[in-house]
Formats: C-alpha cells, structure tokens, sequence
C-alpha cells in the first residue's frame, strides 16, 4: 500500500512538475498588433531578422500582420523615437527594438510601457535597461571570442603562426569587447603555437579594410591569416587576399554572412566564418514579445517559454549590463564549403 | 488683396495643402485627433521648428546658417560635459546658451565684417562645432541629469502642452512682430533684396547680419537643451543632419533662398504641412523612406511650382503680344 502511495504521490509530482513546465507554453492564435523596429531599413541582417520574425507571426497564427518600421540610417535616433511614440499612440501591444538610440529612447519607451506596450530589445539593448521589458541577445559575448580563438587555430592548423585582427573602428563597443574576450581565451595552452600580432582598423568601410588588409600582409610576410570581426572587414579582407592571389597563404575568417561570404568560402579564400542567424535572432524575438503580451509570461527572472522550433529559453539577469534582464539565444553557426550555399539563400 | 488673389497666393496653396492633409488623416486614423497625438506631432519636432523660426530671417536676408544642427549638438555636449565635471545645471545651461552664442558669433563675425559667404562660413562651423561636441562626450551617452530638467522636456506643463511648445509659440510671436513689425524686420527684407542699395542708403548692414547669426545661435542652443531634455541623455551625434529639415521647412514656406521675400505665416503653415504630413504617415504605418521621399517630393514641387508658373506666364503672354 505503502509503495502504491509513493508512486501515486510521484506520479502526481511529475504531473506537476510536467504542469509547471508548460506554463510559458504560448497560446497562439491571439490577435496582437505588434511592430518590429530595426536600427533602420535597407541591409540584410535586419531583413533576415523581418524574415524570422514573420515565421514566427505566421506559426502563431497572430490574427494582425506584423508591421515592419523602421527610419532611415541618417534619420536613426530620431526616427526610432518618433517610431516608438507613434506605436505607442497607436496602442500596440508589443514593439520590438534594436536599439540604435542609446538611452535617448530611454523617455518614449517609458511612455510606451506605461501605456501597456511590452517591449523587447534584439540585437542592441537599451543601455540602463530603462523602459526595456527584456533583452534577446545574440550570443554571448564571451563565446564569440572563444568561437574566434578556434576558427583561428582550426584555420592557421596544428603547425601554427601569426594572424592579426582586422576590427571596424577603435572605440566600436562590441567588437572590443568581442577581441578582449578573445584575447582571454588565448591564453589558454591549446592556442600556444598561434600568435596574435596585430589589431587594425577599418573603420567597416570596404576601401579602408581592403588596405589595412594589404598593409598587414607587407608588415607581416609570414601572416597566416586575418581575423576580421565585422561583416565589412572580413568581405574586404577576403577581396583583398583574393586579387592579391594570397589566398594560399593568408587565410581569412571572422564574423561574416552567408550570402556576402559564398564565393570566398567557396574558393578557399575564407574557408571558414561564424555569424548568429539573424532569421533565428528575429524568430525569437517575436516569440518573446508574443508571450509577453499575450501574458503567457511575464518579464521577470526565471520565467521560461517554448519557442516553437527552437525550443526552451529562460529569461536570467543581465551580466552585460548592470539592470536589466536577458534571453541569451546563442549558440554560434559555424559556416564553412559545406553548409554556406544553403544559408546564402 | 481679394479673396481670390489670396487664395492663388503661396499661404493659399499651402493651406489648401493642409486642410487637404489633415482631412485624410482624420479619415486614415482614428488616433490622429487624440490630444496627446497633437501635442506629440509637435514635440517630436519642435527643435527643429524652433530653429526653423530663426531660420527664417536668416534666409529672408539673403545668408543661410547650415551649422545649426551642430551648434544643437554643441550646445548639448556642453551640457553634458559640464554636469559630468559637477558643474551644478544651472550654470551648465547658461555656459551651454554662451557657447551657442559664441558659436553664432564667431558665423555672423566671418560673415557681416570679413564678408565671407554665409554657405561657406556656416559649412565650416557644421563640421566644426560637432567635432568640438564629439570631442567633449566622445563616443559615450550621458545622462543623469536632475529629474527637473528631464521634466522640463518630457512632462507638459498644461494638458498635453510641454515647455517646449510654450517656448515655439512664444518665439513665433516675437519673430513674427519683429520681422512685420519693426523697423529692424524692414531692414532684413531691404537686405536681402539688395544688399548694394541697402549698402548706400547707409543702412547697418553689419550689425544686422551679426545680430541674425548670433540670435540664430542662440536659439540652436536652447533648442539643442530642450532636445536634451526630451531625451535625457546626449550623445555626440545628436541633431545630426536637422538643419537639412529646417531649411526645406523655411523654403517650403515660400521663403526664396536668393532673399528677400517670404514671411512667417508661410513658415508656419509650412511647419504645420510638414508636421501633420509625418505624423500621418507615422500612424498609417509607413517606413522613414517613403516619408523621406514624400517630404522630398514636395519640396521639388515647392520649387517647381512657382517658377513653372512664373514661365508659363511670361510665354503666355509673349505668345499674345
């Protein structure tokens, strides 16, 4: 009798246990109007993101389309601003921001909550965190640097070498961040037969990058590669080995697309490169602010949901910044000849 | 002027613009006549009308000032710069009004007593009074100000009217008098139409291309401070690019760029086409491109329009004689 109580009273715990697990489920088929607000309109990560955002809109069988604004990039901090305020005055349910303002959106996103608009920051957060309901970061900056050290090594191979970065510009927060962590993870025995010898600047303009990317390969005669954390450099850098026919010496890698990276990866010029899906980034971001204006969950550390084919995530605080609350997406894709044709696309 | 003539005039057409406007946007959006929605329409923009309102005198007498975005920006960063050494606000404000005016100045000193052009001098203060903000924050946002100075740009003071509005209506009042209403606003318009004659007839040309240039600096800094106020924190970027809007606001007014003609009732019907126009089509949804390209279009047409007619005219007549 005894053992029967105890499975029933297990069973009855797993139930619940399976109970508790399903609460972040999101009900789908609400009607939400929400807006997707990128830094501004006009390159390929956002329209992925647009593009995720709507599988996602699409699975939850949202009966209001999503609305795609975004300003113009000279216009950026304005336009995010009167963007905001105008959904606001509209009565959205849910804005979802990369955030190009700084804590300048600070005043408008307030307004905004406090008119009931949950709002969730992708790709670039609202600094103090301040009228943000929660982050969706890409990766974790730590891992980035990590996943550099290994393209670098598994690139340069056992017998090692040089290599150098090639960055955007000096005082770009991310990218600094990214090849300090780096850094610290050299340091580690595995990478002792590579030597990083350089960081450059070309401030993510194509011409610039290309001759720093020359530059380095005159100082440097027994460069084995460059490292290029931008999506501007490492397509600059790439061009540059490629017309120099010095992509059997001097290999590239970094942070790259797809779409722009094809014919290099295809040619052995930049055999490998990683980059976050910007289709999953936007995906899960809409899952988020759906949930949370759906009510399915709030905007408090420990909540869980399912994000449909992505699985679980939880919402954890922020050790980037000081205040706020993140859902780390992660991981990284590692792209190389085999699966950089079908993410071009 | 009969009702007629009025109607043909350019404060015609541009009310007839408005209207025009404002109709379909009640018929667009049920939010467009919320209180909060109009003041908002103003205070998304309001530096910029401000500055737009300084603008208009410049451009009437024949000059231009393309460092007014930039004197915003400087003005803010000093600001910024100020409260983050502890200068108490207060003072910060009056050093941040100071360097708007020297900034106005040091214009209206290369303009009115060297004689240099105004496109030129103020070309070189657009890039040079932001690099001297970009210099004092760097690339960094600060914020922290006291909750009254945020307060002062965020909350309104009555109903839905913040202090920045107060402060447009006010000044649109004053520039209005001074411009039709006193001797120094005749002065403007003799200017710019003829800057020789007026030269001759013994009027202060200087001093009055000084005053301008130095007014107009003065309000780019306060409206650079109200602009940091709504925002509650500055960057070194800020305002970047607006004194191309404040002077599609002005020529969109009726003001001719060459001097000379042009009044404030233009200005402000202009202000009010373009702002219910952005507003529209903010709340119908549609992206900063199309907007960009909207505002663009009208004014080529702003351009257009009257000299069209102006050759139509003489040809018709040509054709006749």
């Amino acid at each position: 009798m005894k053992k029967y109580l105890l499975a029933a009273a297990s069973l009855a715990a797993l139930v619940c246990i399976g109970g508790i697990a399903s609460a972040g489920d999101i009900a789908p088929g609400k009607s939400l109007d929400m807006v997707l607000l990128p830094k501004f309109l006009g390159i390929l990560p956002f329209d992925q993101a647009h593009k995720g955002a709507e599988e996602a809109a699409a699975e939850l069988k949202n009966g209001k389309k999503l609305q795609f604004l975004g300003p113009t990039p000279e216009n950026s901090v304005a336009g995010q601003i009167e963007i905001t305020t105008n959904a606001t005055t509209q009565g959205v349910a849910a804005l979802m921001l990369s955030n190009n303002a700084g804590d300048q959106i600070v005043p408008a996103a307030k307004a905004a909550q406090a008119k009931g608009v949950k709002v969730v920051t992708w790709d670039s957060p609202i600094p103090t965190s301040e009228g943000e309901d929660v982050f969706v970061a890409q990766v974790d900056f730590n891992d980035i640097g990590k996943v550099m050290a290994d393209m670098a090594l598994s690139t340069i191979g056992d017998a090692g070498g040089k290599f150098a970065v090639l960055s955007a510009s000096p005082d770009a927060a991310n990218q600094n961040a990214w090849i300090a962590a780096m850094k610290v993870a050299l340091k580690d025995g595995k990478y002792a037969k590579i030597q990083l010898v350089d960081v450059v600047y070309g401030n993510d303009q194509s011409e610039a990058s290309y001759n720093q990317a020359n530059a380095l390969v005159d100082k440097y005669p027994d460069l084995k590669l460059i490292m290029a954390p931008t999506t501007v450099g490492i397509v600059a850098a790439s061009k540059a080995m490629q017309d120099g026919k010095l992509c059997e010496k001097v290999k590239v890698s970094g942070l790259g697309l797809p779409s722009e990276m094809l014919a290099y990866t295809k040619n052995g010029c930049a055999p490998q490169f990683a980059l976050w899906s910007f289709v999953d980034l936007g995906y899960l971001a809409y899952y988020t602010a759906y949930g949370l204006a759906s009510g399915a969950f709030k905007a408090e550390e420990g909540a869980s949901f399912h994000a449909g084919r992505m699985g679980d995530y939880k919402i954890t605080k922020d050790p980037t910044r000081a205040k706020g609350l993140r859902i780390l997406m992660g991981p990284f894709t590692v792209y190389n000849k085999d699966n950089v044709e079908a993410a071009s696309k | 002027m009969s009702a007629v003539a009025r109607l043909r005039s350019w404060e015609g057409l541009l009310l007839v613009l408005l209207v025009a406007i404002v109709a379909m946007n009640v018929l667009r959006s049920p939010y467009y006549l919320g209180v909060t929605n109009i003041a908002n329409l103003f205070q998304l923009s309001i530096e910029k009308i401000i500055v737009a309102l300084i603008m208009t005198l410049i451009i009437i007498n024949g000059e231009i000032d393309l460092s007014v975005a930039s004197v915003m920006g400087l003005s803010a960063c000093v600001l910024a710069w100020l409260h983050q050494m502890g200068v108490p606000l207060p003072l910060a404000i009056i050093a941040s009004l100071g360097s708007g005016l020297a900034a106005g100045l040091f214009n209206g000193f290369w303009v009115a007593y060297v004689g240099l052009p105004s496109l030129a001098v103020t070309l070189a203060g657009l890039i040079g009074f932001r690099g001297i903000a970009r210099i004092l924050v760097e690339d960094r946002s600060v914020g922290g100000f006291p909750s009254w100075f945020n307060t002062l740009g965020q909350q309104p003071v009555f109903g839905p009217v913040t202090a920045s509005i107060v402060i447009f209506f006010v000044l649109f009042a004053i520039i209005a008098v001074v411009l039709h209403g006193s001797a120094l606003g005749r002065l403007v318009y003799v200017i710019g139409n003829n800057l020789q004659a007026a030269r001759y007839s013994g009027v202060r040309v200087k001093w009055v291309k000084m005053a301008l240039f130095a007014t107009s600096g003065l309000i780019a800094a306060l409206a650079g401070l109200l602009y940091a106020a709504r925002l509650g924190a500055v960057r070194g970027d800020m305002a970047t690019g607006f004194e191309l809007d404040v002077i599609t606001m002005v020529l969109l007014g009726g003001v001719s760029i060459f001097g000379g003609s042009g009044n404030l009732i233009g200005v402000g019907l202009s202000i009010l086409v373009i702002l219910n126009l952005r507003n529209g089509m903010g709340l119908a949804s549609i992206t900063g491109n199309t907007q960009t390209s909207v505002i663009g279009a009208l004014l080529i047409l702003s351009v257009l329009v009257p000299n069209m007619t102006q050759v139509l005219q003489s040809r018709w007549k040509g054709r006749n004689t």
